[in-house]
C-alpha cells in the first residue's frame, strides 16, 4: 500500500509540507533580504526583419486604404472629395474608409469589400521562438499548419505569423507611422504602460528562481529634456476598486549571466496607441531580458501567442489615423489562414498568431499597493 | 585672528571652552548683564516684505518684480540687511512694485473687505474716511503708530488724487503706494525711547520690540494682536513678553520663522540661480532644485520643531522627506511619485544620513558639470562652523585641476595635483578634506562609487577627527564643538540683525552654556534669546559695543 493514500494521512502530510514551506519561506535570506527589480517598458515594437530593400516582400508592400479608395474614385471625386487636391492622406482617412459598396465603413465592416490579397512576408528569416516545438510547422493538438521562418543564425526554426502578416504593410514595418505613433501616444501619458518586476531576487547576474510580474502603470514616464525615461522612478500600479492589480500576471524565471528567462506561461499586457486600447492575453508568454546595469536600457524579446481578433479590432480601430498605410480589410481577410495557434475547437481554425516583440526597459520602482509607507521602502 | 591652518587649534580651544562651560553646566546658566548694541534699522529681506503685504492685504496679491540683493555680511543675509541700501534703480523697482499692491488692494473685489471705511461719494475725497484708513493699515505698515505728519502727508495724497481723477479709491490708492516705499515700512527701525528704570539709558520702544520678535520669529511683520499688546506695554513686562514668546513659538508661523532663519544661515538662495549641465545631470530640472530645497527645509524643521531632537543630529539623522523626482536620485521608491511629499528613512548601511548627504547640499556646493570638494568645504567651514575661509588669489592657476587630459582620474588626485602651489595649499587644507569626504556624491549629489573608471576615497578627517565615509563625516560634525558654537552666534545675529561683537563675549558664551545645558534644542535656543534682555538692549552709539565693534568670529572667542 502506498505510504500516501491514507487520506488522512496525506493531509496531515501535505499540513506539515505547507507549513515547513511557509517556515523557510519566512526564514530571512542569508546575508540579505531578497530584492525586487523594477522596470518600466519604454520601447515595445513588432520583432521584425525588414531587410534593406524589403527583399522579404518580393511582391512588393501591401496596398494601403487610402490607396485602394483613390484608385476607386473618378477624377471629379477625387476633387470635390479633397478639396480639390488639397486634403492630404492623413485629413482624408475619415472618407477613406467610408468606401463600402453602400458607404460603409471598411474597418467596421470589412467583408463590405474584396480587396486585392494582402501582400505578405515571404522571407526566410525572423525574429521570435520556436513556439510549437515543430521544425517544419505541421499541425499538433495546439496548432495548424504553417510556414517556419529560421533565425538569423540559421539554427532554430522560428514562429512569427504577426511578422508575417504585417511585415509588408508600409505602417506597421520597423519605423513605420503606427507604432512610432502609438509609442509616442504612450509616451505622453499614463495609457499602455507596462510595468516588469522581478521578485525574490539574491543575485542580480545569476538566480535560478525569481518571479516576473506584469502590471500596468497609472504614472506617467518621467522624463528628462531629451525625451527619454529618468531611471530609477518610482510608478504605481493600476488597482481595481478593491485595491488588486489590474494586471499583475506571474510567470517563474531565471536569470543567468545577468539575462532574465522566463518560463512560459499566459500573461496580460496592456496596449495603447493612436487613440485605441488593446489588452490581450499573451498565450505561452515567453521573456528575455538583459536586466540593465546601472541607468541604461535593457533590451529585452516577448514571444507568444497573440490574439488575432484583439490584434484585428485594434487595426480597425485606429483606422482612421492609418488609412493612408495600412489596410483593415486585406488584413482580416488574410489573418484566418496564417493563424497558428489555439484553433477553435468547433471549427478548428486557429485564433492566434505567433509573434514576438522587441522592448527596451529602464530600471524603475514598481509600486505595489502592498508596498510600506516610503519609512520602509527600497533602495537600489 | 582666523588663520586658514588653524581649524586644529579653533576645534581644541572651543573644546576646551565646551568641556568647560559643561563643568559649570549643572549651575544653569544666567545671563549676563549689559553688552548692549545701538539701535539700528534693517531693510525687509524679499521674503519678508512679501510675507507682509501677505498678512496685510491676503496672500492673493500679486507681487511682481525683484529688489536689490542684500549682501552676505557676517554669514547671513539678515545681518547685510543692516547696511543695506536702496539704489535709484531699487526704489524705482519698490515704487513699481507699490503702486501694483495699491491698484489691487482699493480694486473693486477688494476694496470692501480691505478697506475698513466707506466714502461719502466715490468720485470726491473724502478726508474723515482717508484718515481712519491711514491710521489702521498704517499701524500695521510702519509696525507702529503713524505720527501726525505721516499720516497727514497720506490723507493730502489722497484727496489731491481724488480731485484730480474724481475718484476717492484711486486717491486711497496713491496714499497707500507712498506709504509703502517709505524707509518706516522698508525698513526695520529700532526706534527707542528713555528708559525709565535706568535714568539716562535708551531702551527699545515696545512696537520695536515686536517688530523684532515679529521678524526672528515669523519672518514677518507683526499682527494687530501684537502691536495691540505692545501698545499695551506688554512687551516691557518681562512675564508677559515671555507668555508672547511662548505663544508665537507655539505657532504654526513659526516653523516659518524657522525656514526662514535655516534659508539664510545655509545660503539657500544659491538655489536661485543654480544652474547644471543638462547633458551631463539629465535627472536634474529646476523641479529637483525645488524640491531639493524644500527637502532642506522640511528635513530641519521636522528634525528641529515637530521632534525637538539636538541640532547636532541634523548631520547623522537618517530621516527626511521625498518626492518622486528626489526618490529617482536617490534611487528609492516612494509610494507617492506625483509630486506628493513623504516621509522616508534611510537603513543603517546606506550613505545618506544627514544633510551634508542631501541633494540639496552637494547640488549647492558645486559646479554646474561638476562636483566640487573645496566648495563644499568651503560651505561646511564658513556656513556650518562659522569659520572663515579666505578667498583664492586672483591669479590662481586652475590648469593642473581642470586639465581634461589629466592623468588623474578622482577629484582627490587632481586636488592634489593643484593643492601642490605654496599660494593655494593653505587653504585647502582646511576646504578640501571634508569636502572629498562627500565625493560619493556627484554634482547633482547622486550617488557614486568610482569617477572615471577609479574608486573614490572619501577618508579624512576634521579637525583631528578621522573618518572614511560621508556617514564618519557627519558624525564628527556631531561631535565637532564648533558646529553648536556656530549655530548660536547665527540665531543671535540673526534676530539681533547683526553679529555678536567682542564686548558681547559673556553674551555668547551664555548662550552656548545654555544651549548645551537645553541639550542643543533649537527651539530652546530661540525661546531663550527672545526672551533675553540682551536681545532688546539699547546702548547710545558711543558706548557698548562701540567699544569694540570687531565681530566676534568663533575663533576669537578662543583667541582673546
Amino acid at each position: 500500500m502506498p505510504a500516501y493514500d491514507n487520506p488522512s494521512r496525506c493531509k496531515l502530510l501535505r499540513g506539515l509540507a505547507v507549513a515547513g514551506s511557509l517556515a523557510v519561506a519566512m526564514l530571512p535570506a542569508a546575508g540579505h533580504a531578497a530584492e525586487r527589480l523594477g522596470f518600466v517598458v519604454r520601447e515595445f515594437y513588432l520583432a521584425q526583419h525588414n531587410s534593406r530593400f524589403g527583399d522579404e516582400c518580393p511582391e512588393g508592400m501591401a496596398a494601403s486604404n487610402d490607396e485602394l479608395w483613390w484608385r476607386g474614385l473618378s477624377k471629379q471625386d477625387r476633387a470635390r472629395l479633397t478639396n480639390n487636391g488639397l486634403r492630404g492622406q492623413d485629413a482624408r482617412g475619415g472618407i477613406a474608409m467610408l468606401r463600402g459598396p453602400k458607404g460603409e465603413n471598411v474597418c467596421v465592416n470589412p467583408d463590405a469589400v474584396t480587396d486585392p490579397p494582402l501582400r505578405v512576408v515571404r522571407g526566410k528569416y525572423s525574429y521570435g521562438a520556436n513556439l510549437d516545438g515543430t521544425s517544419d510547422g505541421k499541425a499538433t493538438p495546439k496548432t495548424c499548419a504553417h510556414e517556419k521562418f529560421l533565425s538569423h543564425d540559421g539554427k532554430t526554426a522560428v514562429d512569427n505569423q504577426l511578422y508575417r502578416l504585417v511585415g509588408c504593410v508600409y505602417g506597421w514595418r520597423k519605423g513605420g507611422y503606427i507604432e512610432t505613433q502609438a509609442s509616442e501616444d504612450r509616451g505622453v501619458s499614463n495609457l499602455g504602460m507596462i510595468l516588469i518586476e522581478i521578485s525574490g531576487v539574491d543575485n542580480r547576474r545569476n538566480d535560478d528562481d525569481v518571479t516576473v510580474s506584469f502590471y500596468r502603470s497609472i504614472d506617467q514616464f518621467a522624463m528628462d529634456g531629451f525625451g527619454k525615461p529618468l531611471p530609477f522612478h518610482s510608478y504605481r500600479v493600476d488597482t481595481d476598486d478593491n485595491g488588486k492589480p489590474t494586471y499583475g500576471d506571474k510567470v517563474k524565471g531565471r536569470i543567468v549571466d545577468g539575462v532574465l528567462t522566463t518560463a512560459r506561461g499566459d500573461v496580460s499586457l496592456p496596449y495603447y496607441g493612436l487613440y485605441t486600447f488593446m489588452n490581450p492575453v499573451i498565450k505561452e508568454f515567453g521573456l528575455t531580458l538583459e536586466i540593465p546595469t546601472d541607468e541604461k536600457l535593457g533590451k529585452g524579446q516577448i514571444t507568444g501567442y497573440y490574439n488575432m481578433s484583439d490584434f484585428l479590432n485594434f487595426v480597425s480601430g485606429m483606422a482612421g489615423h492609418t488609412s493612408a498605410t495600412d489596410n483593415c480589410p486585406s488584413m482580416w481577410a488574410k489573418a484566418p489562414s496564417l493563424a497558428d495557434g489555439y484553433p477553435d475547437p468547433k471549427t478548428g481554425q486557429c485564433t492566434m498568431l505567433s509573434s514576438a516583440f522587441d522592448i527596451g526597459v529602464y530600471p524603475a520602482f514598481v509600486v505595489l499597493p502592498t508596498d510600506a509607507p516610503s519609512g520602509k521602502a527600497a533602495k537600489r | 585672528m582666523l588663520h586658514c591652518g588653524s581649524p586644529l587649534r579653533q576645534t581644541f580651544l572651543l573644546g576646551l571652552a565646551g568641556a568647560l562651560l559643561l563643568a559649570v553646566g549643572a549651575c544653569g546658566p544666567s545671563e549676563p548683564k549689559g553688552a548692549a548694541a545701538p539701535p539700528d534699522m534693517r531693510r525687509l529681506t524679499d521674503r519678508q516684505y512679501h510675507n507682509a503685504v501677505a498678512d496685510l492685504f491676503g496672500s492673493d496679491i500679486e507681487i511682481g518684480g525683484r529688489t536689490d540683493p542684500l549682501v552676505r555680511t557676517d554669514g547671513l543675509l539678515a545681518v547685510g540687511a543692516r547696511t543695506a541700501r536702496i539704489t535709484p534703480a531699487g526704489l524705482e523697482q519698490y515704487s513699481v512694485i507699490a503702486k501694483s499692491i495699491a491698484a489691487q488692494v482699493t480694486h473693486k473685489s477688494r476694496r470692501e473687505a480691505l478697506i475698513s471705511c466707506k466714502p461719502a461719494t466715490l468720485d470726491a475725497p473724502d478726508d474723515v474716511c482717508a484718515e481712519s484708513y491711514y491710521k489702521q493699515v498704517g499701524k500695521l505698515l510702519y509696525r507702529r503708530p503713524l505720527r501726525e505728519p505721516e499720516w497727514q502727508n497720506a490723507v493730502k495724497s489722497a484727496h489731491d488724487m481724488a480731485v484730480a481723477s474724481k475718484d476717492f479709491y484711486r486717491g486711497i490708492a496713491t496714499g497707500l503706494a507712498n506709504m509703502l516705499v517709505t524707509p518706516q515700512f522698508l525698513f526695520v527701525i529700532d526706534d527707542t525711547e528713555p528708559d525709565p528704570a535706568n535714568a539716562g539709558q535708551q531702551r527699545l520702544t515696545a512696537y520695536a520690540k515686536a517688530a523684532r520678535l515679529s521678524f526672528f520669529l515669523w519672518d514677518t511683520t507683526p499682527t494687530p494682536e501684537l502691536i495691540a499688546a505692545a501698545e499695551r506695554g506688554d512687551l516691557h513686562k518681562p512675564g508677559a513678553l515671555s507668555n508672547i514668546v511662548d505663544e508665537m513659538i507655539a505657532s504654526p508661523r513659526f516653523e516659518e520663522g524657522t525656514r526662514a532663519f535655516f534659508s539664510d544661515f545655509l545660503g539657500l538662495e544659491k538655489f536661485e540661480t543654480l544652474e547644471k549641465d543638462s547633458l551631463i545631470y539629465k535627472a536634474f530640472s529646476n523641479v529637483v532644485a525645488n524640491d531639493a530645497q524644500e527637502e532642506l527645509l522640511r528635513m530641519i524643521t521636522d528634525h528641529v520643531i515637530s521632534q525637538d531632537k539636538d541640532y547636532r543630529d541634523l548631520f547623522t539623522t537618517r530621516k527626511t522627506f521625498l518626492t518622486g523626482s528626489l526618490a529617482r536620485i536617490y534611487r528609492v521608491r516612494v509610494e507617492r511619485p506625483d509630486g506628493a511629499w513623504v516621509p522616508h528613512e534611510y537603513g543603517p548601511d546606506d550613505a545618506r544620513a544627514g544633510i551634508l548627504t542631501t541633494i540639496g547640499f552637494n547640488a549647492v556646493a558645486s559646479h554646474p558639470g561638476r562636483s566640487s570638494p573645496t566648495l563644499r568645504g568651503k560651505a561646511i567651514r564658513e556656513s556650518l562652523l562659522c569659520q572663515h575661509v579666505p578667498d583664492p588669489p586672483g591669479d590662481v592657476d586652475f590648469s593642473l585641476f581642470e586639465d581634461p587630459n589629466s592623468p588623474n582620474k578622482t577629484a582627490r588626485q587632481r586636488l592634489t595635483a593643484h593643492a601642490t602651489a605654496p599660494a593655494c595649499a593653505g587653504c585647502h587644507k582646511i576646504t578640501d578634506p571634508i569636502g572629498l569626504a562627500l565625493e560619493n556624491f556627484d554634482g547633482i549629489g547622486k550617488y557614486r562609487v568610482d569617477e572615471n573608471g577609479e574608486k573614490i576615497d572619501t577618508s579624512g578627517d576634521l579637525d583631528g577627527v578621522a573618518y572614511k565615509d560621508p556617514q564618519g563625516l557627519g558624525r564628527a560634525m556631531h561631535e565637532n564643538p564648533a558646529t553648536p558654537a556656530c549655530v548660536v552666534r547665527r540665531v543671535w545675529s540673526y534676530a539681533a540683525g547683526r553679529a555678536p561683537t567682542n564686548a558681547q563675549k559673556e553674551l555668547t558664551a551664555y548662550l552656548d552654556k545654555a544651549f548645551i545645558s537645553d541639550g542643543y534644542k533649537f527651539v530652546s535656543l530661540v525661546r531663550r534669546i527672545a526672551k533675553s534682555d540682551a536681545l532688546y538692549a539699547v546702548a547710545p552709539p558711543q558706548n557698548g559695543v562701540a567699544a569694540d565693534r570687531r565681530p566676534l568670529r568663533t575663533v576669537e572667542v578662543q583667541e582673546n
